[in-house]
């Protein structure tokens, strides 16, 4: 799964960023068309429910989704083949 | 029920038309002179099955009864002078939201305080008039204990019907006395129109009333005070949208007041016309009694509101109105605008009934 | 399913301002909900007046929007009418605590099953920022241009007076606690208060030094104190710092409750 932000509800309060356990986020540098700087996705590949979600089986952290006043956060599946960059765990 | 003869008091008479009428949910609050409906419910409601709850006071009273009434219950609360006027913010919401409910208020001598324990005729225009902005209601006037039972088992029909809060202004002369009433055998129901699935909870056909989305339903109707579209979705800063609104709520129950209208006409030929509601009646049936002639006509309504003036104009013989009321002439104001011959108002403050010799002596003076 | 399922979509994105505490509330809410197993067609919500009470319109429930204050005299008569529907309030520190106390003691008096969300941001947010009965000595507002000189209520301490099933006070930085503090909401029957402190950054973050939203809530993760720290520092006779607040579960008993679903 890859953790997606829709650019229509983010209102760039950056709550995200600070509440992340795993600090994949970072403070958008870009406006976008609505004048709102989204956060950058800055190490994605820490994420826990992008990585395991399909493994367990079930939702994991989300801490992210549940303070975004916007609802604005998603996880959606990736393409086939769609490269990723993945930090191995032992 | 078995039809039968009582000798009741006028509010038992009225919990017990609430009651015939299929009245499940009361939430009230006691005061003086309405409390025995009170009393009365709590005694007979869950024995039937329905839910009687004393609330905090009288702003929750019409809160829950408002909320009740949502999930599908007749619901209904019984008050007086002071406790109508706390109420008036949230008849105001079930006005907008058109949600059917009944309020009963059994009138007393005013303003403020007043006079607990005597009758008056004051709140006829605050029942009209008494929340904020534009909005039209029923409002129904007993005269005697058979009206109370009647008029209450009537109101929840009315209500239903026309998703209106429907009053039933009582005074404390009716409430209180104790008269010989006929129970019948049912009494009949009108049921609320149904909203069908998928269809928009406040969107009105022809006569102007939505389909009444009851909560649990599956039609997930968002019921809001805020002005509100078709979907019941607010839409607060839409001037032509609040315009429609405002004017289809109002027109609802205006448009047809000729429907909901309910009087009697005695001698429609006649010259000078009393046009009486509620306690005075009685003194204007005794005066017409007495005078064992056609000469004086008389206007008994029953449906105050919305004032359905056609009845003024079936005394086509008409010189003069006379209208006795326990106020200081607030119906009469109203009837004066649609009459071009003089309205004469005989009001009677204090707490007593106008006496026979006084409507007399006012159909004999000059002016 | 999960808590998105719940919100009408075609309402959304919401009018809360940027970095709303309110949107998080909603969501840990709405999760909570989810994880109970709740029908939309046998859950009711019912909200007065403000920017907490606007989250039933984005909700895909019937739901009550009510007067000011008066959300727990229509949740009553919900209630009681039909004890078959879940009924949750979302209500504000305003719309509780000022206009609607009356209602708010009698609610907790009747323990009454329902579940009030109480989302407070110390401040009346959607009409433009003025003081309310849970703002801080000494905070500004717009009616309070000199600093609050009156003593806030402590709205968890009221419930528990007043005779509440559940009491339980988080903030919007500790989103998993504030789940699982509503979901034991949900499920204890007779009155369960939840307290949530938020942020409102446009109204009171702006005037009371929290430039960014995510100092203030960073301010409102530091000050909180852990129910069961603050009962150790009692035992060990040590101060508690006047501008802590206790997050936690605060009550939790059994006292007869009306209403409950037979």
């Amino acid at each position: 799964m890859k953790l997606a932000i829709d650019e229509n509800r983010c209102k760039g309060c950056n709550l995200c960023t600070k509440v992340c356990p795993y600090r994949i986020f970072r403070e958008g540098k870009k406006l976008n068309r609505k004048g709102i700087a989204v956060p950058d996705l800055d190490r994605p590949e820490r994420c826990a429910n992008c990585r395991l979600r399909n493994l367990y089986g079930r939702q994991l952290c989300g801490v992210c989704q549940l303070t975004c006043p916007d609802q604005a956060i998603h996880w959606i599946e990736e393409e086939p083949y769609e490269p990723h960059k993945v930090a191995i765990e032992y | 029920m078995t039809p039968r003869i009582e000798f009741w008091q006028g509010n038992t008479a009225c919990a017990e038309g609430a009651l015939a009428a299929g009245c499940n949910f009361f939430g009230g609050y006691p005061i003086t002179p309405s409390t025995e409906v009170a009393e009365h419910m709590a005694a007979k409601l869950p024995k039937k099955g329905g839910v009687f709850i004393q609330m905090e006071d009288e702003i929750a009273s019409m809160a829950s009864i408002i909320g009740a009434s949502w999930t599908g219950a007749r619901a209904m609360t019984a008050t007086s002078g002071p406790g109508f006027s706390l109420m008036m913010e949230n008849i105001g919401f079930a006005a907008m939201t058109e949600t059917p409910c009944v309020v009963v208020n059994v009138q007393r001598g005013g303003p403020s305080t007043g006079q607990p324990t005597m009758s008056a005729q004051g709140d006829m225009m605050q029942a009209r008039f008494g929340s904020h902005g534009d909005y039209a209601i029923i409002a129904l006037c007993p005269a005697t204990v058979q009206e109370m039972f009647e008029q209450t088992a009537k109101a929840f029909n009315l209500a239903d019907k026309y998703r209106v809060p429907v009053f039933l202004m009582a005074d404390e002369t009716v409430g209180h006395m104790r008269e010989k009433i006929l129970i019948p055998d049912k009494v009949e129901r009108i049921a609320r129109k149904s909203l069908a699935s998928g269809a928009l909870p406040f969107r009105a056909g022809e006569d102007l009333i939505p389909g009444f989305g009851q909560f649990g339903t599956g039609h997930n109707v968002h019921v809001t005070g805020l002005t509100h579209d078709e979907r019941g979705y607010p839409c607060a800063t839409n001037p032509k949208l609040h315009a429609a609104l405002v004017q289809r709520l109002v027109d609802k129950i205006e448009l047809a007041r000729n429907d909901i209208a309910d009087y009697d006409i005695i001698n429609p030929e006649a010259e000078q016309v009393f046009v009486a509601y509620g306690g005075p009646v009685r003194t204007v049936q005794q005066v017409l009694h007495d005078r064992r002639g056609g000469d004086v006509g008389f206007l008994r309504i029953r449906t105050v509101w919305p004032f359905a003036e056609k009845a003024l104009a079936q005394f086509k013989n008409a010189r003069r109105f006379l209208v006795p009321e326990m106020n200081l002439g607030q119906i009469a104001r109203e009837i004066e605008r649609h009459v071009k011959v003089p309205v004469k108002s005989i009001p009677k403050l204090g707490g007593e009934l106008h006496t026979p010799a006084e409507l007399a002596a006012a159909l004999e003076a000059k002016e | 399913m999960s808590f998105e399922d719940w919100f009408r979509q075609d309402r959304l994105p919401h009018i809360y301002c940027a970095g709303c505490g309110n949107g998080t509330v909603i969501n840990c809410t709405l999760a909570a909900i989810d994880q109970m197993g709740w029908k939309k067609e046998e859950t009711v919500f019912v909200s007065g007046i403000g920017c907490s009470s606007r989250a039933p319109g984005y909700i895909l429930t019937d739901s009550l929007h009510t007067t000011h204050g008066r959300a727990l005299a229509f949740a009553t008569g919900v209630k009681m009418a039909n004890p078959d529907l879940n009924v949750v309030v979302f209500t504000g520190d305003g719309d509780l605590a000022a206009i609607g106390g009356n209602h708010f003691i009698h609610a907790c008096r009747r323990n009454i099953d329902l579940t009030v969300v109480c989302m407070n941001n110390q401040i009346y947010g959607m009409t433009g920022g003025q003081g309310s009965p849970t703002t801080p000595k000494g905070c500004l507002s717009s009616t309070t241009p000199y600093g609050c000189a009156e003593t806030p209520f402590d709205l968890c301490e009221l419930a528990t007076a007043a005779g509440a099933n559940y009491v339980s006070r988080w903030t919007s930085y500790h989103v998993k606690e504030l789940e699982k503090a509503i979901r034991v909401g949900l499920e204890t029957p007779g009155f369960s208060f939840i307290e949530a402190l938020v942020q409102c950054p446009t109204a009171f973050g702006r005037r009371n030094k929290f430039r960014q939203v995510a100092d203030h809530v960073e301010y409102l993760k530091i000050h909180s104190l852990l129910r069961a720290k603050r009962d150790r520092m009692i035992e060990k006779g040590e101060q508690i710092p006047q501008d802590m607040f206790v997050v936690g579960e605060l009550t939790r008993r059994n006292r007869p409750a009306t209403g409950v679903k037979p």
